[in-house]
């Protein structure tokens, strides 16, 4: 049995998972998220171990790894450090035993990776620099729009005529926008012209790494946006992709729990390899 | 006076690296009245013959991650190495005025022809290109390398103004003996607890031997390892690899705190070969030129500065390495457009292949300033390690 925590920093938001796992059942015992706006991460972080230890009715010393991911790898008080496409494969599985492609759209980037029916990663690859694709790209054109982020979901599904935008660059995309709510265009068909958007340059990552059937699990963020995931579905059939696309009301926590069951499984390893790390 | 703290060493030493006016080497000279200072450039120079002659051998490792290079692109075409370009602005810039004299080892083309370069830009300097033999025989070899070493110290005599006596040379090969000891024992330190000697630290520590006096530089290193090995440090689970392909050119400190950051600890590396570069004691008595001599013919490493005709003996060093350190893995880390490392990796490739030693390859230029996606790959492969390998 092992205690492992898992923390996924992220550009916008921070989600930590606290597990225990006994063989091959995980229990997850607490869990914790904010949004940084702009305050120091690993205070939060510290702030979100106390939080889910005092949940779970645990102490520090019970835990054994506490494993970051994201941007977490500088925190001091981490066992070990999991990069993002290792958690989110893991912690897709998790949610979606069926899942053999991850889709991870976050506040900065959007990630497409291949897993095999163990988790591990066959191949991987992120958006560009370019933001287009990312959770923060939604934001502004939600500030734009006057709306609140969770309504775009909503919002995005009530479209009737749809509005394209550049797919190409968030900038074009912005001016874009501006220029439809000038031209008095629902916010309804905007946002899903986004989604659309999106959704094309999210399934030509996938293509990319060679993703052809199988559930495709949303992870990170985005993956709660009723209308993205509905537009990369009707993408995928639009192109005859034989994939489906699923989410999960805990998609947000995916890199927390994937890291908090590679920590279990490291813990399980080094025990027995007699390699435990400890304080020097 | 009491002790420094492991940080204050590192700052101290950090100071060093990050001075390119060379104020410590400055200050040295400027001491005593007549005292010269010979720059030398990787991989390795016997450091023993200049400390011999009283001078101060200072390692010039091109001009680091921050220094804008403006006048050395002028002396090379685009797809040459950064090293060169930078020790030219360096020159130039006169950040090495002080210096008296330079060599250049005979580790690549590129080093070759900035010795030529700089006969013609510091023609009042003493400048040498120093030949190393690739035919590692007594009666072949061994006679070049001897005659080499008997010009250069012919040479440092000359600069002198006096003999070098052979008792002279043999107490500074004891002085380089104990370094040598001192270097190896950091190195196994890091070794045994990589979380207590963080590499960066010990490169720090490494680069600090480049510009002081020998005998400082090895007083250093006791002190280091005594703080060191008082200080609690967390240990991580991370990943152990040996580093390979960085003895010319260095890349940005940032890398290898990158690399460690990411999740590899690095157990092993050929960084300032110069230090480590002979394996055993120098005899320290008799005719110390051919004791240095054999030394290198006999006695030092093998790396992708140095032939090695025999494919069956080629990559056991970094193999042995790998097993000696326990390491998990591999990063070849190679400069772009690095010959001597670049056409060195696909043999060393094809051994760690047949034993199914994981690696990756990356490049760099010691003013690479992007680690997001040297991070993103170190750690992807500390992931695959740690989760899919026996470790």
């Amino acid at each position: 049995m092992a205690i492992a925590i898992g923390i996924d920093v992220g550009s916008g938001v921070i989600k930590t998972a606290l597990f225990r796992v006994d063989g091959d059942s995980a229990e997850w015992l607490a869990r914790w998220d904010a949004r940084i706006r702009q305050r120091d991460s690993f205070q939060l972080v510290e702030e979100s171990l106390a939080y889910v230890l005092e949940k779970a009715g645990l102490a520090r010393e019970n835990v054994d790894y506490v494993a970051t991911t994201g941007e977490g790898e500088s925190f001091q008080g981490a066992t070990g450090h999991f990069y993002s496409m290792t958690t989110h494969a893991r912690g897709a599985l998790h949610l979606n035993p069926e899942a053999r492609a991850v889709l991870d759209i976050g506040a900065l980037h959007g990630r497409a990776v291949l897993i095999d029916e163990k988790g591990k990663v066959l191949n991987y690859r992120m958006t560009s620099q370019c933001a287009s694709g990312s959770g923060q790209f939604l934001e502004n054109i939600s500030r734009y729009l006057g709306i609140a982020q969770d309504e775009i979901g909503a919002l995005s599904m009530k479209s009737t005529n749809p509005e394209k935008v550049s797919s190409i660059c968030a900038v074009l995309a912005e001016t874009d926008v501006i220029n439809m709510v000038s031209r008095s265009i629902p916010p309804s068909d905007i946002l899903r012209g986004i989604h659309e958007s999106m959704a094309e340059r999210l399934i030509k990552l996938l293509k990319s790494i060679d993703v052809k059937q199988g559930v495709v699990m949303m992870t990170g963020g985005l993956a709660l946006d009723a209308g993205l995931v509905s537009a990369i579905q009707d993408g995928m059939e639009k192109q005859k992709m034989a994939t489906r696309v699923a989410t999960h009301p805990d998609s947000l926590f995916a890199g927390a729990i994937g890291a908090a069951l590679w920590g279990a499984f490291r813990h399980r390893k080094l025990k027995a390899l007699g390699r435990l790390p400890k304080a020097s | 006076m009491e002790a420094r703290t492991v940080k204050e060493i590192v700052a101290f030493c950090q100071g060093l690296f990050d001075d390119l006016d060379f104020t410590r080497a400055r200050e040295w000279k400027a001491a005593v009245p007549g005292r010269k200072v010979i720059g030398y450039m990787p991989v390795y120079v016997p450091r023993e013959i200049i400390h011999a002659a009283g001078m101060l051998p200072l390692g010039i490792l091109g001009g680091g991650a921050d220094m804008e290079v403006i006048h050395g692109d002028a002396y090379y075409q685009s797809y040459i190495c950064r090293i060169p370009r930078s020790t030219v602005e360096l020159a130039v810039t006169g950040r090495l005025d002080f210096v008296d004299g330079m060599l250049f080892p005979s580790i690549c083309d590129v080093i070759r022809n900035l010795s030529g370069i700089w006969r013609i830009l510091f023609k009042e300097k003493y400048v040498r290109y120093f030949d190393a033999p690739q035919n590692f025989r007594e009666d072949v070899g061994g006679v070049f390398y001897s005659n080499e070493l008997r010009e250069f110290r012919e040479g440092l005599e000359k600069l002198a103004g006096r003999r070098i006596a052979d008792a002279e040379i043999n107490a500074s090969i004891e002085v380089y003996n104990e370094n040598r000891l001192w270097v190896n024992r950091v190195y196994d330190f890091r070794a045994d607890f990589p979380w207590k000697a963080p590499s960066a630290e010990v490169y720090l520590l490494m680069r600090a031997g480049m510009v002081l006096p020998p005998e400082e530089h090895t007083l250093l290193m006791r002190e280091y390892l005594s703080a060191a090995g008082a200080q609690d440090r967390p240990m991580r689970d991370n990943c152990r690899v040996v580093l390979t392909g960085v003895f010319c050119e260095q890349p940005p400190l940032n890398l290898i705190k990158s690399l460690e950051i990411s999740g590899c600890y690095i157990v092993d590396d050929d960084f300032l070969l110069v230090c480590r570069w002979l394996l055993e004691d120098v005899q320290a008595d008799g005719d110390p030129i051919e004791n240095l001599s054999r030394a290198f013919l006999l006695h030092s490493a093998q790396t992708a500065a140095k032939y090695e005709a025999d494919m069956e003996v080629k990559g056991r060093y970094l193999i042995d390495a790998i097993r000696r350190r326990r390491a998990d893995g591999v990063i070849f880390a190679a400069p772009s457009f690095c010959d001597p490392a670049l056409l060195d990796q696909p043999m060393m490739i094809s051994r760690l292949d047949a034993l199914k030693i994981p690696y990756i390859t990356m490049q760099y230029a010691e003013n690479s300033g992007q680690m997001q996606p040297i991070r993103e790959q170190s750690g992807t492969f500390a992931d695959s390690i740690k989760l899919w390998s026996s470790s």
